[in-house]
């Protein structure tokens, strides 16, 4: 009987660097682990049963739009027009909704980037804006950091947003926040 | 040594600060809010450059970017930068500037005999000269030439710094930050928008710094550092200093190029040497000025010879006095206001010269300073070499005489800075009363004030500023108000400027375009010669060409081919200016994305471990993947991938697949969906089963291949190449969004969720049975060659498991998701150590292929058709697919068409080169003769020999012929014999075993 497989983070020091303020950090970075993730799209003439069963299941009501919404350790941010991404942080099962569902846990990756310079941080990469009056706590987005396709959204006002990136491009993206922040007080762990 | 020309008092510099720095190795002194050229110019440093062509001796002209002249390398060793302007550059302690383009010293110039060869240096002198023999263009006049002229050097070395990107949003962009600028920022900033001011210069301000006036009750500069202090105190204010705004965009995005650490020795850690901002603005506020206009006469470029602008910049701003001994040669009233200042900083004014007629401004001026004033005279000719010693004068009357001194100040009118106004194509205007050019058509969104809408008075300037600011945060959505705007001293007069443009009195050399070294003389030659549309003036001469964008010169060069050739200024031509408005290093461009991060690099699930194997990696697009796994003792690459090939055909390998793409696509209409995007149907395939999909383009040419399986009824998995992943996800959502926006069908990348390992080779059974979990039967019976099922591994993690092979042996595919990548690469190692397992890379991989035939990139490269590849038949007739239409062209079905077949050499000693072009036994090669081309060869360890696929003219129809297969360019001409391209189990046995 061979060994039971151990899960891996796509993520190492030596492609994925830590590093350390001298002083207060301006900016935090870390790996969000296990988060259950699906995409999930609505059916042809299905929509409202989705709605419905969502509702029912989770508590919440699917987002028209950009936005995140939660509801314990639940949620679903709006990707586009009838698609979402769910996410769970209890391992939720969601292939029984009516739709079409997606495990997608190992096919992305979660940043959690915070701090007073976690907004200046992430415009060296997004071109999006993210300034409080244009971007806030339940705002998503569907868009790039330099060459990556994300999915970003704010989760906190101080602010912290939560990025989500195909798996295969987390080293990557996480060596280019770290350049970002260097000058900007980064605090950069891996392993929580 | 000391500062000589530095003033007593005055300027905005802090003189209990001294500053060390050295100019061609000398040292001097300077005080911090210097720039180069100003503590150059207080140490009595005159001679600054040597020029572009003729080598002559230059000095300081202006007091900002727009300088032609004062160009340095500034730094040493692999910071050392070419052309830095003085002007711009800040004075910091250590600074080590250079001149350039001289040899052996600045004031010894052997290159400067260059003059005397004037006469062949005129415009056009390549064209002319340098025509015969024409290859000695390449080996002889060229590298000469460019030996000879040029200006500053590249270090050489890879640059030390960092540069950074970064994009900002505002309500109000502000470019500028003279009267206008900080108007507009302050009556926008106040109304609570965001607004960002870029301001090139490191103090705001502008000419508020540089001429002595009143606002309110305050001196201009008080005024200019209390504005500066308001808005450094607004919240959503973003004052960005050292940071010209270079370009102008689509939808209101604005390039802007912060030199972060320029004014340091070198950068502070971690902070970049400048960043390249990208400014989203709903408004814009282009308050960029106005330049001033020099006049030519000979020897106009003689250092000491300078703006009249420049000069109250220098006395004002600086504390500098740039002579003792002043002429002033003017055609307008803002002479006045130079003389004024020169006289106030202790200057003596030896002569004032009106190119107009009598202007009372300037009478009271010079009365007041007690000068000569001269009415419409002109400098014929000045003279000093490399150092302003006199100059001579005509007067109205047409009588010469020399006077000496050791400046000449030059103003003959104003250029509104409008460049940015036209970079996205718009024309500017030329406006007769201000004898300028003015913006035309703006960008969206942006507003023009003060001198660079031609509002060149001071109160005028704030005014407009206040008023475009106000409107563009209305714009915006936020209440503005009315605007205060504060008063001012009386304005100088008619500051114009409209002409003559040039001395009428022709001495020696006069310069239109010092970076250049363009003289009038050019301008009337490419008239002379016909050079007279504006665009043909600028080639032929090369006016307007260099780095400074001719920012002194085009409009000049404009108005004196106009004089020539009789003709408006508007019937001439007109300028208009590119992106960048300064020069952009391309460091700057690429940000932190370089060397290696120029792209992101995926790594597969078993890529530590790949490293640890000591596995040679390639890089396939963005992938990073195992081309090779060496062993000790292995030699090169060749042998270690014979050695994998022979363990997959004679035992088991494993290679990491998960590069390939992969696309979940569910929907009631999946299978419909499915046959009409590929060639062959997918809507009878059986749940649980896999088969081999072709896909065409719209114009019928291959597009990709791959496998999809059929999962459940409205439930299939697709596979990609790896090359074109993101292509073919492109592809399905447009066919879906629309053209069949009416199908139920959804898809999701799912490449990155599953770490997909081929499982290859006669043993590769014996491997999947000892990682899959009891109760699942892998056998031949339960799973069939093309079978696939869901099942568990190693206790438990779900899998997927494919029956599929790619080379051609025994084969699965094994999926897991893929946080269990890493671990399951290790499983499968140690659960076929029994067999003999060994991992095989990309090198294997690729020889496999070959040896099956089947086709990858160099097949599926964009010209071939579905039967090009040998699969016509799969083409159904039964349905209706992309592609389908236009695969029964009459070029596609000509039976001449090259397809695909097998080579191998007749001598089976003999490589074989991809490339290479076929053609019939005992004809001359020629594109006549040509019958198509090889596409892929390999070293074949199965057959011992090399191997080739291509496509052939009638290929399938001529097994066993033998033909060239000519390769002109690695010299090759072997002889090869056509055969099946299946070159091992052409039954297919082994795979189905």
């Amino acid at each position: 009987m061979p060994e039971p497989l151990v899960a891996r983070s796509p993520l190492r020091a030596h492609v994925a660097p830590p590093a350390s303020p001298a002083g207060e950090p301006g900016v935090v970075l870390r790996e969000v682990p296990d988060l259950t993730l699906a995409s999930v799209a609505a059916l042809k003439g299905r929509e409202a049963e989705l709605t419905q069963a969502v509702s029912s299941a989770y508590g919440v009501d699917l987002p028209d739009g950009p936005k995140r919404v939660s509801s314990g350790a639940v949620s679903f941010v709006g990707v586009g027009p009838g698609k979402w991404l769910a996410a769970s942080t209890v391992g939720t099962d969601f292939s029984g909704l009516p739709a079409a569902v997606a495990d997608q846990s190992d096919g992305r990756a979660v940043f959690r980037l915070s701090g007073p310079k976690a907004r200046e941080t992430l415009a060296t990469l997004v071109q999006i804006d993210l300034h409080p009056r244009a971007f806030q706590r339940g705002d998503a987005a569907v868009t790039h950091a330099a060459s990556i396709a994300i999915t970003l959204w704010q989760v906190g006002d101080e602010p912290t947003y939560e990025i989500v990136m195909f798996r295969t491009y987390a080293a990557t993206l996480w060596r280019w926040l770290v350049e970002a922040g260097r000058s900007r007080g980064i605090d950069a762990r891996l392993g929580g | 040594m000391s500062q000589s020309n530095r003033l007593a008092a005055g300027g905005l510099i802090d003189r209990a600060s001294t500053i060390d720095f050295t100019f061609d190795g000398r040292r001097y002194a300077g005080h911090s809010g210097d720039t180069l050229a100003s503590a150059l110019l207080a140490n009595g440093v005159k001679l600054v450059g040597r020029s572009f062509k003729y080598h002559r001796p230059r000095g300081v002209l202006t007091a900002g970017s727009e300088e032609p002249n004062a160009l340095v390398e500034l730094r040493t060793g692999a910071r050392r930068e070419p052309n830095a302007k003085a002007t711009v550059a800040e004075l910091y302690d250590g600074l080590e500037a250079t001149s350039q383009n001289r040899w052996p010293s600045l004031a010894f110039d052997v290159m400067a005999v260059n003059q005397l060869a004037a006469p062949i240096f005129v415009a056009g002198f390549y064209y002319k000269t340098f025509m015969w023999p024409a290859k000695f263009w390449e080996k002889l006049y060229e590298p000469m030439i460019r030996r000879a002229a040029g200006l500053g050097r590249l270090s050489g070395e890879a640059d030390p710094d960092s540069y950074e990107k970064i994009t900002a949003h505002c309500d109000v962009l502000v470019i500028g930050s003279g009267p206008a600028g900080l108007a507009a920022a302050l009556a926008a900033g106040r109304s609570g928008a965001r607004v960002i001011l870029a301001e090139e210069d490191f103090a705001l301000g502008g000419r508020l710094n540089s001429d002595r006036r009143t606002i309110g009750d305050k001196a201009s500069s008080a005024w200019a550092a209390e504005a500066a202090a308001e808005l450094a105190s607004l919240p959503e204010v973003t004052v960005l200093r050292r940071t010209p705004v270079v370009g102008v965009y689509d939808d209101g995005v604005y390039a802007a190029l912060e030199r972060v650490s320029d004014h340091l020795r070198e950068p502070a850690a971690h902070q970049p040497r400048q960043r390249l901002w990208r400014i989203v603005a709903k408004r814009a506020v282009l308050a960029a000025g106005a330049l001033e206009r020099p006049i030519p006469f000979g020897g106009n470029d003689t250092p000491g010879v300078m703006l009249a602008s420049a000069v109250r910049t220098y006395l004002n701003r600086f504390g500098v006095a740039p002579g003792k001994r002043a002429v002033v040669y003017a055609n307008n009233d803002d002479a006045a206001a130079t003389i004024a200042d020169l006289a106030a900083a202790g200057c003596e004014i030896a002569a004032v010269i009106d190119a107009r007629g009598d202007a009372p401004a300037l009478h009271a001026a010079a009365r007041a300073a007690g000068a000569s004033l001269i009415f419409g005279g002109a400098i014929a000719r000045a003279y000093g070499g490399r150092s302003l010693k006199g100059c001579e004068i005509v007067d109205g009357r047409g009588r010469g005489f020399k006077v000496e001194c050791d400046l000449i100040a030059v103003s003959a009118g104003w250029n509104p800075s409008i460049q940015l106004t036209t970079h996205l194509s718009a024309r500017p205007v030329w406006d007769d009363r201000l004898a300028a050019f003015l913006p035309g058509a703006r960008p969206v969104g942006m507003e023009v004030a003060g001198a660079a809408g031609g509002a060149y008075g001071l109160g005028e300037a704030l005014a407009a500023g206040a008023k475009a600011g106000a409107e563009a945060a209305e714009a915006c959505g936020f209440a503005a108000g009315a605007v205060d705007v504060p008063a001012t001293d009386p304005e100088p007069g008619d500051t114009h400027g409209r002409g003559p443009w040039r001395s009428p009195v022709k001495r020696g050399k006069a310069f239109v375009d010092f970076q250049n070294d363009v003289t009038v003389s050019d301008v009337e030659l490419a008239a002379r010669e016909g050079f007279k549309s504006v665009e043909h003036l600028k080639r032929y001469t090369t006016l307007g060409m260099a780095t400074d964008q001719g920012r002194t010169s085009n409009v000049l060069g404009l108005a004196l081919m106009a004089e020539i050739t009789g003709r408006s200024i508007p019937e001439t031509g007109i300028t208009a200016a590119r992106a960048p408005f300064t020069p952009v290093a391309i460091g700057a461009l690429g940000g932190a994305h370089r060397h290696k991060e120029f792209r992101p690099t995926r790594l597969p699930p078993s890529h530590f471990w790949a490293e640890e194997q000591g596995a040679a990696f390639t890089e396939t697009g963005q992938w990073m993947r195992a081309a090779y796994f060496p062993r000790p003792g292995e030699k090169d690459w060749f042998e270690t991938a014979v050695r994998e090939v022979n363990t997959v055909r004679t035992a088991v390998g494993v290679y990491d697949a998960s590069t390939l793409g992969k696309i979940d696509i569910q929907g009631a209409d999946a299978g419909v969906f499915l046959d009409r995007v590929y060639i062959n149907a997918f809507s009878s395939l059986a749940v649980g089963k896999a088969r081999y999909g072709l896909m065409l383009r719209e114009d019928g040419v291959a597009m990709d291949d791959g496998t999809t399986t059929r999962l459940g009824e409205t439930h299939y998995y697709m596979t990609t190449t790896t090359a074109n992943a993101g292509g073919v996800m492109r592809h399905l959502e447009l066919c879906k969004q629309w053209l069949w926006p009416e199908l139920d069908v959804h898809f999701s990348s799912v490449t990155d969720q599953w770490a997909q390992y081929a499982i290859a080779g006669p043993r590769s059974r014996d491997v999947v049975a000892a990682l899959v979990d009891e109760g699942f039967d892998v056998s031949n019976e339960a799973l069939p060659y093309m079978g696939a099922r869901e099942l568990t591994v190693c206790g438990g993690v779900k899998a997927r498991l494919f029956r599929l092979s790619f080379s051609g042996e025994l084969a699965y595919e094994l999926a897991v998701p893929a946080r269990y990548g890493d671990a399951m690469i290790r499983a499968i190692i140690k659960a076929g150590e029994p067999f003999g397992i060994c991992p095989y890379g990309a090198e294997a991989l690729a020889i496999m292929r070959i040896e099956k035939g089947h086709a990858a990139g160099p097949e599926l490269n964009g010209n071939t058709t579905a039967a090009d590849l040998g699969m016509g038949k799969m083409l159904s007739k039964k349905k209706d697919f992309i592609g389908r239409t236009l695969s029964g062209r009459e070029a596609f079905l000509d039976p001449e068409r090259p397809s695909l077949v097998g080579f191998r050499p007749v001598d089976r000693s003999a490589r074989l080169r991809s490339g290479a072009h076929f053609v019939p036994r005992g004809e001359t090669p020629s594109a006549a003769n040509d019958q198509g081309y090889m596409t892929s060869t390999a070293y074949s360890p199965s057959n011992g020999h090399w191997i080739g696929l291509g496509f052939l003219a009638r290929g399938p129809e001529r097994m066993g012929e033998i033909v060239r297969a000519y390769d002109p360019v690695r010299g090759g001409d072997i002889e090869v014999e056509v055969v099946s391209p299946v070159f091992v189990d052409p039954e297919g046995a082994r795979l189905r075993a």
